[in-house]
């Protein structure tokens, strides 16, 4: 009986995938047979796009993952005080879409830019160097949470024995630091090109002329409709994302996940002290600098010559749709939080606490997602499900994101209920206690922290994503996120800035409730300790 | 009085033979250890037993009820894991008394219940605790108020002690005896540790290699032990513990 309710939740997941991301991906590559491939792929312009692509994202591969390794040593090897402070700056862009990145850039050293006037500069940020900085401050949060990561989990034990037998610094890097980073510091690269390499909203407000492959396919499909081409760009641009997913797949961490490293003891050092100040200052400024622009274009009469309090750019705003928007968006970002949340509980509780193959198929299936790109999937989705009663509503919105952020709150929930103790079904049989019962009463209790974050996590992507999403919305249905290109269409900067510091204080505020309730979980717990003391 | 009877079980994983034709009788209230070194099938045994594992072939009596394929929950046995198995979520009172109040039953005295139970494995001033403030052997006395709580007829215990340090192990020994003479269950008891099965045991089951190489009272597999592993695995390692013992009392 348990077994057969086992196998339908089973049957029903793997239609879900089927239906979500199998099928539209079989779409996308049947669609490819009228695509006369060959022709695409020789075109000029898509040459010409493809190594722009290829360029922009190794150079800002590159940049951003040095810069976020100095910024995660800074922040777990040094004794710099405020880390809190710095570490809530330098994940602050991962509030607001790629769009608004490109946008500040646009603000401050466009052709009529604050700092261009103000500096009289004449060279322009467009193309290239554009994209390249744009991308950096777009990737650098992601790269450094995941260095950081890896940083925070290295033992130092190793270094300690490497000290009491007076090998020097520079070798220890060589053989201790160097082995143990670099199978993690390969995914990171991986990850951060495929981020880079796949979004269209930097080069879409920087570009200029310079044409990227994403860009191209944004045109190719949005502009003329022409689906075959925009079939012939995604596959070339899920080579990437593949590429990293396989890596993953196959560079398995072998280690115990219960191992708990040995903490590095600091010691003091001036040099290295100053050197960390200066790096997290500057960052945070240049990450600071284009928010507090977007939030002078927001609240004052005319930024930045006038800085008299005004709701006159607001109140325009919203005239002219921007509340219907954020309606979507809010909507669109709870409904996939909740959803996402319990697919991705009921997928890895099965995953993770029970055995045989349908067990590793569905998760190998949980975490496809992670080698498809948001616009390639939003393509799918326009080739599989056109004509079908969803297209067109809010529910395809909600079902894209769902599957497109699926990945990450699944592997966080799925490691997080691999570490509890694997007897308790078995304790639960043998007292009588139904599964449903260990589950809501032992489980998720267990995992309320993961089932937060994840929730959260759902929620952020949600309202600041603009790929997937941007074939598939209408105007009746469009999220806040797409009305940036617009409204920069229309050369509404303003607006557009609105539209960021709007998204940023949604997130903020969700990011606040979260941390609340994880606070009231915590002291609750914590009152718990301290009656039984006194008891 | 026979209470629990296993004939003849068998059981396979593919082509692999965890258990072969394995018999054996355990009469109310005794106390019977399975010996043998791991990967030799006692396990894989114990989980048959309560029914977690379906048997290949072989049936398993209780009181002359064939209970072979009874949900595990309707056999009138508990069992104690190495690693505890706690609900860490709730509180030493909440872990003892939380499959009670799911029972109709057993519902109304639950608490009265449970609170016998944490006072028998001596745990009493530490109801209100949770798990992860108490010490690996506290821990270990709640699994075992837990499963003595739906009062059963047989407790299985798989390797309960191998995770505690050699002093928790010497005391939860006798205590685990106490409990044995003050409620009469009948207890099996999985270990590696010959010493272990000697301490407690009123009868001794040897495996190896997935069949049962001699079942008898401790005295008579020292007096007259079946055959060379016996000899080599039970009588050799409990000598030269012996040994090692007595020079660490001569030291």
């Amino acid at each position: 009986m348990k077994k057969r309710t086992f196998s339908i939740t089973q049957i029903f997941l793997a239609c879900f995938f089927l239906i979500t991301v199998v099928l539209p991906m079989l779409a996308m590559l049947a669609n490819l047979r009228s695509a006369d491939i060959g022709k695409i792929v020789t075109d000029k312009y898509f040459g010409i796009a493809a190594l722009n692509s290829l360029k922009v994202s190794a150079t800002a591969t590159l940049i951003s993952i040095t810069l976020a390794f100095l910024l995660a040593w800074c922040m777990t090897r040094t004794r710099v005080k405020g880390k809190g402070i710095f570490g809530a700056i330098i994940v602050l862009p991962m509030l607001i879409p790629s769009m608004s990145h490109g946008m500040g850039l646009v603000i401050l050293f466009g052709k009529n830019g604050q700092i261009t006037n103000l500096l009289g500069l004449t060279h322009s940020i467009y193309g290239f160097w554009g994209i390249v900085i744009g991308s950096i401050m777009y990737s650098l949060p992601v790269a450094y949470l995941m260095i950081a990561d890896i940083l925070r989990y290295e033992d130092s034990t190793p270094y300690e024995a490497a000290s009491v037998l007076g090998i020097p610094k520079i070798n220890q890097f060589f053989s201790i630091t160097l082995p143990y980073i670099r199978k993690p510091m390969i995914s990171v690269l991986f990850a951060t090109f495929t981020l880079i390499i796949t979004d269209y909203g930097v080069p879409v407000m920087v570009g200029g002329k310079y044409n990227t492959l994403p860009l191209m396919m944004y045109n190719e499909v949005i502009g003329r409709l022409n689906f075959s081409q925009g079939s012939v760009i995604g596959i070339v641009l899920l080579i990437p994302a593949l590429i990293a997913f396989l890596f993953d797949l196959f560079s398995k961490d072998t280690r115990s996940s219960n191992f708990v490293p040995k903490p590095f003891a600091l010691k003091k050092s001036l040099i290295r002290d100053i050197f960390s100040y200066l790096l997290l200052i500057v960052t945070s400024i240049s990450f600071l600098y284009p928010i507090i622009t977007f939030a002078g274009l927001t609240f004052n009469k005319k930024y930045p010559s006038d800085l008299s309090f005004s709701m006159d750019n607001i109140m325009n705003t919203l005239n002219k749709g921007a509340g219907n928007f954020l309606v979507n968006s809010i909507i669109i970002a709870l409904a996939v939080s909740m959803i996402g949340v319990a697919v991705a509980f009921i997928c890895a509780y099965l995953t993770a606490r029970t055995k045989g193959w349908p067990a590793r198929v569905l998760h190998l299936m949980s975490i496809l997602s992670l080698a498809i790109p948001g616009l390639v999937l939003g393509l799918s989705y326009v080739l599989f499900f056109k004509g079908s009663f969803i297209y067109g509503t809010l529910t395809i919105l909600i079902l894209v994101n769902t599957v497109h952020f699926f990945a990450s709150p699944y592997l966080m929930i799925y490691n997080s209920l691999g570490k509890l103790n694997m007897n308790l079904e078995d304790v639960g049989l043998t007292l009588g206690i139904k599964r449903f019962h260990v589950i809501c009463d032992v489980i998720i209790p267990q995992s309320r922290v993961t089932l937060i974050e994840m929730f959260t996590y759902f929620f952020v992507n949600s309202m600041i994503t603009i790929s997937a999403v941007s074939f598939l919305s209408t105007a009746m249905t469009k999220p806040l996120s797409l009305m940036i290109t617009q409204f920069q269409q229309q050369m509404l900067l303003e607006a557009s800035a609105f539209v960021s510091v709007l998204i940023l204080a949604v997130n903020l505020l969700m990011k606040a409730i979260a941390y609340l309730v994880r606070y009231f979980i915590h002291r609750k717990e914590n009152n718990y300790h301290v009656n039984k003391k006194t008891v | 009085m026979e209470s629990l009877k296993v004939i003849d079980i068998s059981k396979k994983f593919g082509e692999k033979s965890a258990l072969q034709n394995v018999s054996f009788d355990v009469k109310s209230g005794e106390f019977l250890s399975i010996l043998g070194p791991s990967g030799c099938g006692k396990t894989t045994l114990l989980r048959i037993l309560i029914g977690l594992l379906p048997p290949s072939s072989g049936e398993i009596y209780m009181d002359n009820q064939n209970i072979t394929h009874a949900p595990p929950d309707r056999r009138g046995m508990g069992i104690v894991f190495q690693n505890y198995a706690l609900f860490e979520n709730m509180t030493v009172l909440r872990n003892v008394e939380y499959a009670l109040k799911l029972k109709k039953d057993k519902k109304a005295a639950a608490r009265e219940t449970a609170l016998h139970m944490i006072d028998l494995v001596g745990l009493a001033e530490h109801a209100s605790k949770k798990p992860s403030q108490l010490s690996g052997g506290q821990m270990q006395r709640v699994a075992i108020a837990r499963t003595l709580a739906l009062s059963p007829d047989i407790i299985l215990f798989d390797e309960p002690m191998s995770a505690l340090d050699v002093a928790t192990r010497l005391t939860l020994r006798k205590e685990l005896k106490k409990i044995q003479a003050t409620t009469g269950t009948t207890m099996i008891y999985i270990t590696h540790d010959q010493e272990e099965a000697f301490a407690m045991s009123d009868r001794i089951m040897v495996m190896n290699e997935s069949v049962i190489h001699q079942i008898d009272t401790p005295e008579k597999i020292i007096q007259n032990p079946a055959d060379a592993f016996v000899r080599d695995f039970v009588i050799h390692n409990l000598a030269e513990k012996a040994e090692s013992l007595a020079k660490f009392h001569l030291a």
